[in-house]
C-alpha cells in the first residue's frame, strides 16, 4: 500500500518519516525556485504580506511547463530543480512553517540544521521525470508572480497522488546525501590515495 | 554551394522536437542494461521511472523533462556544404517549439535574470562551427544539455606534477568533483572531460564529447579509452546512484577529449550532462539527401 500524506502537514505527519521511507503528496502544492524565494525575502524585509499561507506547506523546487487555455492554466509537465540553489534561505522558509521540500539533489548543513529545529523533511523526486510525475497533479489552481517568468512564478497545484518520493533528509539530522558522500570519501582514497 | 535555407527549417524544427521527447536509444540501452545489474531496488525502480517517463513523454507528445537545458547546435562544412543562415533558422525554431509547448521558457539574461518568455537570447543556441574544406556534407547535432548538470561542472589548470603518478591528480579530482555533485546532475550521469588546450579549448572539450559522441562508442586513442574505462568503472563504486540516494549506476558513460596544450600546463576541464541525453544530428548532401547521425 502506498503511503500517501495530505498538505497541510502536521508536525506527527514529519516526525514519523525516516530517511529511506517511500511517499506519495495529496493536496496544494507550492513551486518556489530562485526568484520566488528572492521575491519572498524581499517582501519580508520589506513587512509586505506573502500571497498564501506556507505553514504546513509542501514546497517544490521546481519550474513547470504550462499553457494558458479559455478555462485557465494547464500542466504540460513538471519536474524536480536542484534545490542546493536554495539553501542561503533555509532559516527563512523555516521560519514561514514550511514541512516539505521537493526536489532534486538534496541540500547542505545549513538546511539539515534547520529541518531538525522547524520539524521539515526533504522529498527527493524523480529526477528529469516531468511527463510522469505531472501525472500526480490534478491542476494548477493558481499562478503569483508570474512577471518572474514561467519557471519562476509561485504556482499553486493541487496534487491527487503526487510522486513517488523518496524522504531523503528527515527531521533527525539524518541526510542519505551526506552518508553517500563520506562513504564516497573514503572509497575515493581507497582507490587513488592523496599526493 | 550555400545549402538552401527553406530545405533546412522543417528539418531543424524535427531535430528541436526529437530533443524534447526522447533520449538518445543507446542511452536507453546502456540504462536498460544497468537496470540488470543494479543491487539496489531504489535504484532500479528509480531507472525504470526514468525509462517509462521517456516512454510516456513519446506517447503524449510531451516534453520528457521540465527543463530543455542548454541548447547547443554542433555544425561541420565544407567548401560546398555552407550552413547558411542556420543561426536564424535555429533560433526560429527554438521559439516555435516553446510557443507549441514542447520547450519551458528558459532563457534569461544573465544578470538581471529577465525572461522574454520564448527561448529567444543572445548567443542562443549556442553554435560551433568546424570547417573541413574537402567534406562533401553538412553535419548538424542538436544537443540539450541539462543546467542542474551544469552547476556540478569544474575546471581546473594542473601542472606536471599535480597530475600525477598514473594520472592520479586527474583521477582524484574527477571522483571528488562527481562526489561533491552527488545528486545535483541528475545520475546516472555521463561525464565528459576535457585535456589540454587553454582553459577554453578543454571546457569546450568536456561539453562537446559528452553531447556529441555515442555513448556506447569507445575512443579511438587508447590512452584516453582507458583512461575512460577505468573512470567509468571508479565512479560506478562511488555508491551515489541515481538520483543521489544511492546505488551503483552513478554514471553510464566517461567521454575524453583531448588537445595539446603547452608544456607548462594541463588543462583539466569536467561537464556533467544528466541521463537525459538529448541530442539527434542529420547530415544533408547537396543533392538533397538526408540520413539521420548518432
Amino acid at each position: 500500500m502506498d503511503r500517501v500524506i495530505e498538505t497541510p502537514l502536521t508536525a506527527d505527519d514529519i516526525s514519523c518519516l525516516k530517511i529511506g521511507d517511500v511517499v506519495y503528496l495529496k493536496g496544494i502544492i507550492y513551486t518556489s525556485r530562485d526568484m520566488a524565494h528572492m521575491t519572498i525575502k524581499d517582501k519580508l524585509d520589506k513587512g509586505q504580506s506573502l500571497p498564501v499561507d506556507f505553514r504546513g506547506a509542501a514546497v517544490f523546487h521546481a519550474g513547470p511547463v504550462v499553457r494558458k487555455t479559455d478555462t485557465g492554466w494547464k500542466l504540460g509537465v513538471i519536474g524536480p530543480t536542484s534545490s542546493i540553489r536554495m539553501e542561503p534561505y533555509a532559516e527563512m522558509v523555516g521560519e514561514l512553517g514550511v514541512k516539505a521540500i521537493i526536489g532534486k539533489g538534496g541540500m547542505h548543513d545549513k538546511s539539515r540544521d534547520a529541518f531538525q529545529r522547524y520539524g521539515q523533511v526533504y522529498l527527493q523526486a524523480a529526477p528529469g521525470c516531468a511527463a510522469l510525475l505531472a501525472d500526480g497533479i490534478e491542476k494548477i489552481e493558481e499562478v503569483h508572480w508570474f512577471d518572474l517568468g514561467m519557471p519562476e512564478a509561485l504556482w499553486v497545484l493541487k496534487a491527487k497522488k503526487f510522486g513517488p518520493l523518496v524522504v531523503a533528509m528527515d527531521s533527525r539530522g539524518n541526510s542519505i546525501y551526506q552518508d553517500i558522500r563520506n562513504k564516497a570519501q573514503e572509497t575515493i582514497d581507497l582507490l587513488y590515495r592523496p599526493a | 554551394m550555400i545549402m538552401e535555407p527553406l530545405d533546412l527549417y522543417a528539418d531543424i524544427y524535427d531535430l528541436v522536437v526529437k530533443c524534447c521527447t526522447d533520449i538518445s536509444p543507446d542511452v536507453k540501452k546502456i540504462m536498460q542494461n544497468a537496470i540488470e545489474v543494479e543491487s539496489s531496488p531504489t535504484a532500479r525502480s528509480m531507472m525504470q521511472a526514468m525509462l517509462d517517463d521517456v516512454k510516456l513523454a513519446q506517447e503524449k507528445d510531451k516534453p520528457l523533462c521540465q527543463s530543455p537545458g542548454f541548447p547547443a547546435v554542433y555544425v561541420t562544412f565544407g567548401d560546398g556544404t555552407r550552413p547558411g543562415n542556420i543561426k536564424e533558422l535555429f533560433a526560429k525554431a527554438l521559439v516555435t517549439a516553446t510557443k507549441n509547448g514542447y520547450m519551458r521558457p528558459s532563457m534569461v539574461h544573465p544578470l538581471t535574470r529577465s525572461n522574454p518568455g520564448d527561448n529567444s537570447g543572445v548567443r542562443v543556441p549556442n553554435f560551433e562551427f568546424d570547417y573541413v574544406p574537402e567534406q562533401e556534407f553538412l553535419d548538424i547535432t542538436l544537443s540539450f544539455k541539462g543546467c542542474g548538470a551544469e552547476l556540478g561542472n569544474a575546471m581546473k589548470i594542473f601542472t606536471t606534477a599535480q597530475l600525477g603518478k598514473d594520472y592520479s591528480g586527474l583521477k582524484r579530482f574527477v571522483l571528488e568533483t562527481v562526489t561533491k555533485a552527488g545528486g545535483v546532475p541528475c545520475p546516472p550521469i555521463g561525464l565528459g572531460i576535457g585535456i589540454g588546450g587553454q582553459m577554453d579549448v578543454a571546457c569546450r572539450l568536456s561539453r562537446r564529447g559528452i553531447s556529441t559522441r555515442r555513448w556506447d562508442d569507445s575512443n579511438p586513442d587508447s590512452l584516453y579509452a582507458s583512461l575512460e574505462s577505468e573512470l567509468l568503472q571508479a565512479i560506478n563504486r562511488l555508491g551515489i546512484g541515481p538520483a543521489g540516494t544511492g546505488g551503483d549506476t552513478t554514471a553510464l558513460a566517461v567521454k575524453i577529449e583531448g588537445a595539446s596544450t603547452h608544456t607548462a600546463i594541463a588543462p583539466v576541464a569536467i561537464s556533467f550532462h544528466c541521463w537525459t541525453a538529448r541530442r539527434a544530428g542529420i547530415r544533408l548532401y547537396p543533392d538533397g539527401k538526408r540520413e539521420e547521425i548518432l
